[in-house]
């Protein structure tokens, strides 16, 4: 197991390298001067080159490159130059406010998707069924912005229950910091509820219907400790590898939501990075996404072997 | 073919505008365009909220001020953006301010200076009364003229802007007054010392916080720098000894609300008091509201399309007078600001700036499609062309983009419309590497700071001339204007430079928009600025909250 979780590591550095080399040509293709970008329109033409010159572009590419390389060897993911701040600070400063809303969404969305899975499994082709599944439908095809503001005009302007935007206090008490986060988390939610629902109800449904589940009612169990027990955690693989790309994604912020409530999280920053052409900012926080997603990866693979001893990845023949 | 039936359905959508704004058809009656004129403004009803105001002020409590973008870094001299300064304001003070009608020069920590009649070296008396506020390497102690002059050479040598450039040295004459020298002379100095990266501030949290300091500005401002969280918000908290005496607030909280349907909403539940920066169907949502208002004046700012002057076929000007000549700027103005967000209007430099001059709007070619055809073929593109046009994201740009494509579309000229965001805007257009840029331009009433920035050959290369105009006449009409102090004076320089400008057909300069902003009826004594500023107390006003 450790020695898997080794070679795991060793094999992620490539692909670490190769998204290193990705951004930063990707970074100097968007057009646009990042120095003239964020000194703005009167900016007169010594100022720019000013800042050219403190921002090291006035080098070349491949010099650009090198340093950048040898920046991130030693450790140092560089300083924002928008934000006056280190990257790595900045980015540990976003993280938490973006996984409060993310993980807190992502936990209602995983629970509530799978009891509707479920129940839409169990009771295929019923009433309910019909309306969970067309429900789930209008959930993934919902644009989060207008759900949003929609929510809002509801819930905020015209019954005045909820805030608009922004982040709670805790000074305040905590319905401060909860009243805050209702309106974005339910946003947030619905793409990924709608998600483990469908994803939740063909699982099931493939095991419902196998041998193993029908020699288990054969033998007379209840039916409930055959769905709740037995079925469900054969029908758990393809739900974990969902939850744990949406796990990933959490890290990274949810772009459009943040950017409707006001909510400084890891979202609002990477828009804010690529207006200003924030290249150490926009190259640190792609970065520590494709560490993140590479981490959870590895991570849901030893889970897999956890929940289903069948998967065996030291004999070389994962999967089935 | 998804993208073929948006564009059909979008083509769709913009002639039938255009028929019902009457722009598309060159015979539209002057009768009929007056009549869609109004109705138009009828769309958007005013609706004022009214509150009980008592006689008595009373003090204290909050205000929250949403921006509709993160202020980034607060030290003075190194901030680029666009809503540091309205913090900067709060929390420091110039040495000399514009009054709110933004017309003359008023003292702010200097009581009067005089000018050397070489117009190089400037004398300030400065106030004996001013402390800053307590910070963590001072404990409010005393300003002095020294303190002036370090910030004033700490702002000529590193702003990132070079806010201060026309300053040689700044020196403490006695503990009241400060000789400034200017390297050449300069009638735009007082002005510059209005702006934001010009305040005072101490050399102890300066050199204590390093980096930092724009983390923890420090001033002798009427509300001092309590909290800053980037992406969220600022507050401030008054400062209780403060030289014009107590500020009526006890806080002051600038939001970050980026999406403005949001900050609409947040000024409707009350989250915030004032919405800064409306624009579009916003400015008639909170016209509409009858439990907010909506200010607005004539903004210190320009929309404009110009021409390059060197490449491509606008290089010719009778190409460009042809252009001109297609579109009729009433309706542009009234299709681009279609719910009262903005004026119409012909010259490069706003109403409200002293350079102004009337007469030399009949310059400006009149609507002619027909003689703008005939233009055409005289220059040998009696056949069309092709022009590439770039622009912003922003939406009252490419509405402007899209009607100006429709008009030229009526003389033969194709223009190809590529809508970008600033980033990518920027760069092409300092470079000059399009036929066409719609954009804006808003800076301080002192006409400097337009046509300078705009058509003086020494600002070829920048974004405000990207279109590579030069002309020699201006540019010593322009040189003259900048030696001269007298204000009346300079404006008749100024007016001189504007008609030269305005017969080469630099641009269509369509309309001046206004600063629309929405406030909650509890505030009082707010006054609004052209340049969009806010200032909560100065000599002129002490903003306060009804309980």
């Amino acid at each position: 197991m450790l020695k898997t979780i080794l070679k795991r590591i060793l094999q992620s550095i490539p692909t670490l390298f190769i998204v290193i080399t990705i951004t930063f040509v990707l970074t100097r293709m968007i057009p646009g001067n990042p120095a003239l970008t964020m000194l703005g329109p009167q900016a007169p033409k010594e100022s720019v080159e000013q800042l050219e010159q403190e921002l090291g572009l006035d080098k070349s590419k491949g010099e650009q490159y090198i340093m950048y390389l040898k920046q991130i060897l030693s450790g140092d993911f560089g300083r924002s130059y928008s934000y006056n701040q280190s990257v790595v600070e900045l980015i540990m400063e976003r993280v938490p406010n973006t996984l409060v809303i993310t993980l807190t969404s992502l936990f209602i969305a995983l629970i509530l998707g799978m009891i509707v899975g479920i129940v839409s499994a169990v009771r295929q082709y019923s009433i309910l069924d019909y309306i969970f599944m067309v429900l789930a439908l209008i959930g993934v095809s919902m644009p989060i912005f207008w759900m949003g503001l929609m929510l809002v005009l509801l819930f905020s302007v015209n019954l005045g229950w909820l805030p608009a935007m922004g982040m709670g206090d805790p000074a305040n008490g905590m319905w401060d910091v909860l009243s805050h986060m209702i309106l974005p988390c339910f946003c947030l939610a619905t793409i990924p509820m709608a998600t483990f629902a469908r994803i939740t109800r063909s699982s099931m449904l493939e095991v419902v219907n196998s041998d193993s589940v029908k020699a288990l009612r054969a033998r007379g169990l209840k039916e409930g400790v055959v769905i709740w027990k037995h079925a469900l955690k054969n029908a758990l693989p393809p739900i974990v590898t969902v939850l744990g790309l949406q796990l990933a994604t959490a890290f990274t912020g949810a772009i459009l939501t943040e950017s409707i409530f006001s909510w400084p999280g890891m979202g609002t920053m990477i828009v804010s990075a690529i207006d200003n052409r924030d290249y150490a900012l926009i190259q640190g926080v792609v970065l520590f996404t494709a560490i993140v997603f590479v981490a959870i990866n590895l991570i849901v693979d030893v889970v897999y072997t956890i929940i289903n001893p069948k998967v065996n990845y030291e004999s070389g023949n994962g999967g089935r | 073919m998804k993208k073929k039936l948006l564009t059909l359905v979008l083509a769709g959508a913009m002639v039938f505008s255009m028929a019902m704004s009457g722009c598309g058809s060159s015979n539209s009656q002057e009768t009929d365009t007056q009549t869609e004129k109004e109705s138009d403004k009828e769309t958007v009803e005013n609706v004022e909220a009214v509150i009980d105001v008592p006689d008595e002020v009373t003090k204290g409590g909050e205000l929250n001020i949403a921006l509709v973008s993160s202020p980034k870094n607060l030290d003075p001299v190194k901030y680029t953006g666009t809503y540091e300064s309205q913090i900067i304001y709060q929390v420091c003070d110039t040495i000399v301010t514009y009054d709110m009608e933004m017309k003359e020069i008023l003292p702010s920590l200097a009581t009067e200076w005089t000018i050397s009649d070489d117009g190089m070296v400037y004398t300030f008396t400065i106030r004996d009364d001013v402390y800053f506020q307590p910070g963590e390497y001072q404990d409010g102690r005393k300003m002095t003229a020294e303190d002036v002059a370090y910030s004033l050479n700490r702002s000529a040598q590193e702003s990132a802007l070079n806010r201060l450039d026309m300053l040689d040295h700044a020196e403490a004459l006695d503990e009241t007054h400060v000789q400034a020298t200017l390297k050449a002379p300069s009638a735009v100095f007082l002005t510059a010392l209005t702006n934001s990266g010009n305040v005072v501030v101490p050399k102890e949290e300066v050199e204590g916080w390093g980096d930092e300091f724009g983390n923890h500005l420090v001033g002798t401002g009427p509300y001092a720098l309590e909290e800053f969280s980037l992406d969220q918000q600022a507050v401030l908290v008054k400062n209780e000894n403060y030289f014009l005496g107590e500020p009526n607030l006890d806080k002051v909280v600038f939001k970050v609300i980026t999406d403005q349907n949001q900050e609409v909403n947040a000024l409707r539940t009350g989250e915030i008091d004032i919405a800064t920066q409306l624009s579009g169907e916003s400015v008639k949502l909170v016209a509409e509201d009858d439990s907010v208002n909506l200010l607005k004046i004539p903004g210190m700012q320009i929309s404009y399309a110009y021409f390059n002057m060197v490449n491509g076929p606008t290089a010719d000007p009778k190409v460009r007078e042809a252009l001109i000549m297609a579109v009729d700027y009433e309706e542009l103005a009234a299709g681009v600001f279609q719910y009262g967000e903005g004026e119409a209007a012909c010259l490069p430099l706003p109403k409200a700036s002293w350079g102004y001059d009337e007469s030399v709007e009949a310059d400006v070619p009149s609507y002619d499609p027909e003689g703008a055809k005939k233009l055409l073929e005289e220059a040998g593109y009696g056949d069309g062309f092709t022009l590439n046009m770039y622009v912003t994201n922003e939406n009252f740009r490419q509405k402007a983009a899209t009607i100006l494509q429709s008009y030229w579309k009526m003389i033969g000229v194709d223009l190809e419309i590529n809508t970008v965001e600033w980033g990518t805007f920027s760069e092409t257009g300092a470079s000059g590497k399009a036929d066409v840029f719609a954009m804006g331009w808003s800076w301080y009433p002192d006409p400097y700071f337009f046509l300078d920035k705009m058509f003086a050959t020494s600002s070829i290369g920048t974004l405000g001339n990207g279109q590579g105009y030069s002309n020699a006449e201006v540019d010593q009409l322009l040189a003259d204007a900048l030696i001269e102090t007298d204000q009346d004076k300079r404006a008749e320089i100024y007016h001189e430079a504007l008609k030269l400008i305005t017969d080469d057909d630099p641009g269509i300069f369509y309309g001046n928009p206004s600063e629309c902003l929405g406030i909650n009826p509890k505030v009082q004594d707010f006054h609004q600025r052209a340049d969009g500023t806010i200032k909560l107390f100065t000599t002129e006003e002490n903003v306060w909250v009804v309980q």
